[in-house]
């Protein structure tokens, strides 16, 4: 009967209007790196209360989608991750589209991830949220711990060269994660008394020199005084071939579990659940060696992770009233506006309500779907256009995007100088995803190691009676030292050979 | 050549003395004069003092004629920034700023060169109260319980904040210096929501914090709020007793106010503070923030300065 209910408040002219032009809106901001998810979500919270109803809801819902899957587009064609999320997007996804010359295939299987974890996520909170709920408000100070130190672990599989450089690389995210206000002790850290450093350094405008600035240096010391050679990149199809999608389906599932369950604990999002998907994606695999080539896998997996975050966030929202992430806290404030309640009442009280939020997301994740498949053929075109006309548009756009992050000129001289930066770390052959991998975590691993002390009175046995935490910490030291093992093994194989 | 330099010189000329006959023609007309007013909001977009900040913007901007209000946010530096920009920036009125509790705070602790002298205030949209928060199976009911339970089992009550020098911090330790008793302070860095999370996960005890990020869970019957540290009861949770009530005169609020740099004319201030005033006759208005769990306050002018210097005068005693 609710589905009854639900689908025709949903089904409103007004409401797919809405939802269709969120997704489409949500897609290009999530392309222009500097405009995040969060923004575009504030933005547009004052036109629901145009909306009566569920109809703004389903608007930023659209966002929300819709910017996500657009972080991967820039990824793959120009090495620049459009939000954090899509910055393990980089590691496969431009090498294929580039390097191998095949944009439609990286595009087709970034979209058919991103639509495999939306529409999983959503199905998932629509059988299982409750349960996920109790699983997510276990997580407590020993835990997020154990989840950080987890996903730092991951940058000895991410860094394909050197695992001592990957290391080198992730310290140095780590270190620049302490500089700011330490909340623990209310002091100050590393910022050379300035004010501005007191919020800590802002991530995006590091995120894109390292990432886009860097990368239109390398392109530009690359083409600079060579003819320009015309490229004419033609794809026959934009859905990913039936041989395709059986490789990569166990990968999507295993994707879309990892991020629906990082969506869901509060205080985590799309950037971690991308990440820890593309290690596992590799760990699994059978050709370990494809990874950083453009393996399908290493395409798929992050886009499912973070797209599958989606419906996660939202469990912890419906369920408890507690929001998941940022995007969600703003459509908090939104239903509130309307007069929902997230919470159990909710579930109580408005079930109709309940499902036709449930079909929203479902929905705008197909809509997100069907606009990435359509769109494929005109994104290509950016490959085209010749590195004259491209790299001034893409260099001034580093510029706007780090500035309209904070609105601080000090942003766009943290941009340029980790650009510089970044370059040199290029050539150095430094992995880049260490490094945000650091920035992101280290916050994170910190504040609850020493969150779980306090709680426990400097006892370190916290970490080992928490059952959770303690599978974590196991996983995350064999994650650490299988590389080492793995060679090791090798030798020892070969050495069997010889004798 | 000479006719065409004449008629350049012409040109120029014409857009010159028009464009000054239009100029000393806006000077006549009283503020805004149709120029736009930046409002910097020291807080990142969609956060609790920038949905505040757009919701008052949005209803202020009715009651005053050809006003065009436009919110820059601008987060760096945990906020100082922005209220740094907004005492530096011009005091002609096209540029105003919202403050937060931070600016009472920040001073004494060395991380703001700006206080709250240095802003004219215009009026403060929310203060919400510090209210002792705790999970629904907590086995004390009132206040009294509570204190006595603390004393029983003093410095083992895992008591949640925001941050450490934080204002709920603050209100936890201003609670353990009245009654004389010791908590264990354990900071959420990201704010209300994990502390809300751990409540609900039975990991922490209690929490002094803005009782507006619990609404669905106190109805729900899933947390108890024992008592508020407010002057009144909240709108919002009339059941609920106030510290003061109890005896107790303990007032911690974390308020979020519209401000303009310190030397702006009286007479711009006076049309800003008269349609602050205005708007809280706006059932809508009210309605705004009664929707988002949010009891509106209306502090305008004088008093709103005068409850940003009993603030600053609290914390620089307490920090």
């Amino acid at each position: 009967m609710y589905v009854i209910e639900a689908f025709v408040q949903v089904f409103q002219p007004m409401n797919i209007i809405g939802l269709v032009f969120g997704t489409g809106i949500g897609i290009l901001i999530g392309a222009l790196p500097g405009l995040s998810v969060n923004m575009g979500i504030a933005l547009l919270f004052p036109l629901t209360f145009a909306y009566t109803g569920i109809g703004g809801i389903l608007m930023l819902m659209g966002i929300y989608c819709g910017a996500i899957y657009g972080g991967s587009i820039s990824a793959i064609l120009l090495n620049t991750p459009g939000t954090p999320a899509s910055a393990a997007t980089t590691l496969d996804g431009y090498p294929l589209a580039i390097k191998q010359n095949q944009p439609g295939r990286a595009l087709g299987l970034s979209t058919l991830g991103s639509l495999f974890g939306g529409v999983f996520s959503a199905i998932t909170l629509m059988l299982i949220s409750p349960l996920l709920a109790k699983v997510a408000l276990k997580f407590s100070k020993p835990e997020f711990f154990a989840l950080a130190i987890f996903g730092i672990s991951i940058i000895t599989s991410l860094s394909s060269g050197s695992v001592l450089k990957g290391l080198m690389g992730g310290i140095l995210g780590l270190f620049l994660a302490t500089i700011g206000i330490d909340a623990m002790s209310g002091e100050i850290r590393f910022t050379f008394g300035t004010i501005y450093l007191m919020g800590g350094i802002s991530f995006i405008p590091i995120l894109i020199g390292l990432f886009a600035f860097s990368q239109i240096l390398l392109t530009i010391e690359e083409s600079y005084g060579k003819p320009q050679q015309k490229k004419v990149v033609k794809i026959d199809r934009s859905f990913p071939s039936l041989k395709d999608i059986k490789k990569v389906l166990s990968t999507l599932i295993r994707s879309s579990f990892i991020g629906t369950f990082i969506g869901c604990v509060p205080g985590t999002g799309g950037d971690i659940a991308s990440f820890i998907s593309y290690d596992q994606a590799k760990k699994w695999s059978k050709h370990k060696e494809e990874f950083g080539n453009g393996a399908l896998e290493g395409i798929c997996a992050p886009e499912a992770g973070n797209n599958a975050v989606s419906g996660g966030a939202f469990i912890p929202m419906l369920t408890l009233g507690i929001p998941g992430d940022g995007a969600t806290a703003i459509m908090l404030g939104a239903l509130l506006v309307q007069g929902i309640q997230p919470g159990p009442l909710l579930f109580k009280e408005q079930m109709p309500t309940v499902y036709s939020l449930f079909l929203g997301l479902l929905i705008a994740n197909i809509v997100m779907g069907i606009f990435g498949f359509s769109l494929i053929r005109l994104f290509v075109k950016v490959i085209n256009v010749p590195k004259k006309y491209l790299l001034p548009l893409i260099f001034s756009l580093t510029f706007v995007g780090a500035y309209a992050y904070n609105n601080s000129l000090t942003d766009i001289f943290i941009m340029v100088g980790f650009g510089i930066l970044g370059y040199f770390l290029n050539k150095f052959e430094f992995s880049m995803s260490a490094i945000i991998i650091g920035i992101i975590l280290g916050k994170l691993a910190e504040a609850n190691f020493r969150g779980s002390l306090i709680m426990s009175d400097g006892d370190m046995m916290v970490f080992i009676q928490h059952p959770i935490c303690l599978t974590l910490l196991i996983v995350a030291v064999l994650s650490l030292i299988s590389p080492l093992l793995s060679s090791a093994f090798k030798r020892m194989k070969n050495r069997e050979k010889t004798v | 050549m000479i006719k065409k330099t004449l008629i350049a010189a012409v040109v120029i000329l014409t857009i010159l003395s028009t464009s000054m006959l239009f100029a000393s023609g806006q000077s006549d007309k009283p503020y805004p004069q149709g120029k736009d007013v930046k409002v910097i909001i020291p807080k990142g977009a969609g956060g609790g003092t920038d949905t505040s900040a757009r919701g008052m913007l949005q209803f202020l901007g009715k009651k005053i004629e050809g006003i065009n209000f436009v919110p820059v946010n601008k987060p760096d530096g945990g906020g100082v920034t922005g209220m740094v920009e907004t005492a530096n920036a011009d005091a002609d009125g096209y540029t105003l700023g919202m403050v937060t509790v931070e600016l009472a705070m920040f001073p004494h602790q060395g991380k703001s060169p700006v206080t709250y002298e240095d802003f004219a205030p215009i009026a403060a949209p929310i203060a919400a109260p510090a209210a002792l928060i705790v999970p629904a199976d907590a086995p004390y009911d009132t206040l009294d319980e509570f204190v006595a339970y603390c004393k029983e089992n003093s410095g083992k009550l895992q008591v949640g904040n925001s941050g450490m020098g934080a204002i709920w911090h603050i209100a936890a330790m201003k609670f353990e210096e009245e009654f004389d008793v010791k908590v264990k302070h354990v900071p959420y860095p990201n704010g209300t929501a994990d502390i809300v999370a751990a409540l609900l996960g039975g990991h922490i005890d209690a929490t002094f914090a803005d009782p507006s990020g619990v609404k669905g869970q106190y109805e729900a019957g899933q947390v108890k709020i024992i008592a508020t540290m407010s002057a009144e009861r909240s709108n919002l949770y009339p059941d609920v007793p106030t510290f003061k009530e109890l005896g107790h005169d303990l007032t911690i609020r974390a308020w979020a106010a519209l401000v303009a740099p310190k030397d702006t004319p009286a007479d711009v201030l006076q049309i800003l503070r008269d349609a602050a005033d205005a708007i809280y006759d706006d059932p809508e208005y009210i309605q705004y923030f009664v929707k988002q769990g949010i009891d509106p306050t209306h502090i305008v002018g004088d008093d709103c300065y005068e409850m940003m210097k009993q603030d600053h005068e609290l914390y620089e005693q307490m920090l």
